[in-house]
């Protein structure tokens, strides 16, 4: 989809370039038109001048007063001229010189007629034919002008036209941009809120948007705001779930331990391992389910702060043995993933590792455009040939490898409903297990 | 050992107090979140598990009002809320260990062996001192000559209580306290047949009389 700023200003480009072109035509039309009739009307009175000059002598041969002729009508091709003519006779201005007006058809009396003629030098004549009547004879006299000058008059006014029609169009192209970029800033602060809402920095947009955009804060933050609520209270149904569920698991496990001796032996071991397998796939599924994923609600985890209370937490699980984490972290991480989620991830992963170590676990987390955890131990490891089955997904339950299984399956459920990549092998440095998480 | 279990599952209760009473626990059991904070603030008990769904008032309530009130109690979390996040904020309530229903009994148990050695600074493994070994699983005591004795109940929780709290004065009072439940006749005057039998067992010396304030138990 192209930006908004784009579509309007080329919008508007097109529009100012559709008016200008029909004011230009309109313009030109109209200055070409009063040019010629003003030039007509001129001919017009030219030629009434003419006829007033006029005479016929007695053997009826047609005189002209030379001396009340406009002298321009007499310069050689002075862009002036005219033609008599009568039925026998034809007169023409001596600025014709030798050239004829090719004109031949007489007008009748009272009409008048225009046309457009070639004339000597190249010249572009306007010609107005007059017929008249004049002691009782029909004579025609056709008046005739040269439009060059008056053309290229014209022309000019038309480029000077262009110019400033082109500089008016920039200019109010960036005007334009301009009120444009000033009436969009609303829009490139919510789209920063949001990129920073996607990472994690802010809960909600701020509600101070202009009245075209509140409906959409307004709905986002109200989406928001949903999610959150619904994530709780599923999660919360799902708390309450697990703890309905564990309880008679718990009675049912007390009973088949303390029963041993008293019921029959293959009905106490089915019993203990069907009690055990509704443990476990509650567990699995309840924990799958409790998944926030990428839906930006809930509180984010908190790598300072989050992370010393897991390890605080592994050291008082672990109280029998001695563990040392070497921790390698940089100072500020900003990863948006929500903090069960990620204390989930985290603490299975290194509760494994807590369970094999026999002195050191090593925990590096980085972080560039994606986020790496990889964790490592000093413990016996994973053969070569069963590192490939921890990760194959749905493996089942009970197939859970040297009791690294379980665990590990939640982590892989996790990573799968983040998109990551989960990886194991044997650690170069201390020998156990090595866990490679990207998210 | 006085144990307080605030668990309200009837049935779990029933089990877990029977199991407990056999390894050697007096247990007083509350059946919901007030009962049980009220209880844990009276300073009879040695070590208590804590449910955290508990009714009337949650588990980590209890326990933050506890530690709020500078009750140093060992406490054990028993929830079916396993999330690592709870755990995480179990642990920050102060809770010293945790376990996820459902459970094996001998896992808590040895989980509440491993929490009372460790409240009384004692090493891990068979609890020890001055020469005696008290195997806490079988409730036997086996003295310097190298010689394997069965106690009674009676018996294993009084030693066991002695050897958690070596070379302290300890009243007739604190003793019935911390071996009876609220549910037993208390007859301090029994205290007194026991100690005589132990005496009997790991040599005379090895218990003394403070006359009107109670006995010790001598680390050389």
């Amino acid at each position: 989809m192209r930006s908004l700023q784009t579509k309007l200003v080329s919008g508007l480009m097109l529009s100012l370039i559709a008016v200008f072109t029909v004011l230009w035509f309109l313009i030109n039309f109209s200055i070409q038109s009063l040019a010629e009739e003003y030039i007509a009307s001129r001919l017009r009175h030219d030629a009434e001048t003419l006829l007033g000059t006029i005479q016929f002598d007695k053997a009826g041969q047609l005189k002209l007063n030379q001396s009340s002729i406009d002298p321009i009508y007499n310069k050689p091709y002075s862009g002036h001229y005219f033609r008599i003519s009568t039925a026998n006779q034809i007169i023409n201005s001596r600025s014709l010189w030798d050239q004829q007006l090719p004109l031949a058809a007489v007008v009748k009396a009272g009409e008048v007629k225009r046309h457009y003629e070639d004339g000597p030098d190249n010249q572009a004549l306007l010609v107005i034919s007059n017929g008249f009547i004049k002691h009782k004879r029909q004579l025609t006299i056709s008046v005739a002008e040269d439009l060059n000058p008056v053309k290229s008059d014209i022309e000019q006014f038309q480029r000077r036209f262009a110019i400033t029609a082109v500089a008016l169009l920039l200019l109010l192209v960036i005007l334009q941009v301009f009120i444009l970029r000033y009436s969009l800033t609303p829009l490139a602060r919510l789209r920063a809120e949001l990129r920073s809402l996607q990472q994690g920095e802010t809960r909600q947009l701020s509600t101070d948007s202009p009245t075209e955009l509140q409906p959409l804060v307004n709905e986002i933050n109200h989406l928001l705001k949903l999610m959150d609520q619904r994530l709780r209270r599923s999660r919360d149904a799902l708390g309450d779930l697990a703890h309905a569920i564990k309880k008679p698991l718990t009675v049912m496990r007390q009973l088949t331990d303390k029963n041993k001796n008293k019921l029959p032996d293959d009905i106490n071991t089915t019993l203990a391992r069907q009690t055990n397998e509704i443990d476990l796939i509650a567990d699995r599924i309840l924990k799958r389910a409790r998944l926030a994923g990428q839906s930006h609600a809930g509180e984010y985890f908190d790598f300072a702060k989050d992370l010393p209370d897991l390890l605080e937490t592994l050291r008082l699980m672990y109280s029998d043995k001695a563990i040392t984490p070497q921790l390698e972290m940089p100072d500020a991480i900003h990863y948006p993933i929500e903090r069960q989620d990620m204390m989930e991830l985290l603490g299975n992963l290194l509760d494994n590792a807590w369970k094999w170590a026999h002195q050191t676990v090593h925990i590096r987390i980085r972080m560039n455009d994606k986020l790496t955890i990889c964790i490592e131990d000093d413990g016996p490891g994973v053969d070569a040939s069963r590192l490939a089955q921890l990760t194959r997904r749905g493996a089942r339950l009970d197939e859970s490898i040297q009791g690294h299984g379980f665990g590990l399956a939640i982590v892989a459920d996790m990573v799968e409903e983040y998109k990551g990549e989960l990886s194991f092998g044997r650690s170069e440095t201390l020998g156990g297990l090595k866990v490679d998480v990207t998210l | 050992m006085r144990l307080l279990l605030a668990e309200d599952d009837a049935d779990l209760v029933a089990i877990l107090k029977s199991d407990l009473q056999q390894a050697g626990y007096a247990v007083d059991v509350a059946d919901n979140g007030v009962q049980a904070e009220f209880l844990g603030n009276e300073g009879l008990y040695d070590i208590i598990v804590l449910d955290l769904g508990l009714p009337q008032r949650n588990g980590i309530e209890v326990l933050q009002s506890w530690r709020h009130q500078g009750n140093r109690v060992p406490v054990i979390i028993l929830t079916a809320r396993n999330a690592w996040h709870e755990r995480v904020d179990g642990f920050k309530a102060g809770a010293d260990d945790y376990l996820g229903k459902p459970f094996h009994v001998e896992e808590l148990l040895a989980r509440l062996t491993a929490l009372l050695h460790r409240a009384s600074q004692q090493p891990g493994g068979a609890l020890t001192a001055a020469g005696l070994t008290l195997d806490e699983e079988g409730q036997t005591v086996t003295t310097t000559d190298g010689q394997t004795h069965r106690l009674t109940g009676t018996e294993f929780r009084l030693l066991r209580y002695m050897l958690l709290h070596p070379g302290k004065i300890l009243s007739k009072t604190e003793l019935t306290d911390h071996i009876y439940d609220l549910d037993s006749d208390k007859d301090s005057n029994v205290i007194e047949v026991y100690i005589r039998r132990l005496r009997k067992l790991l040599g005379h010396e090895r218990i003394e009389t403070r006359r009107g304030q109670g006995y010790i138990f001598k680390v050389p």
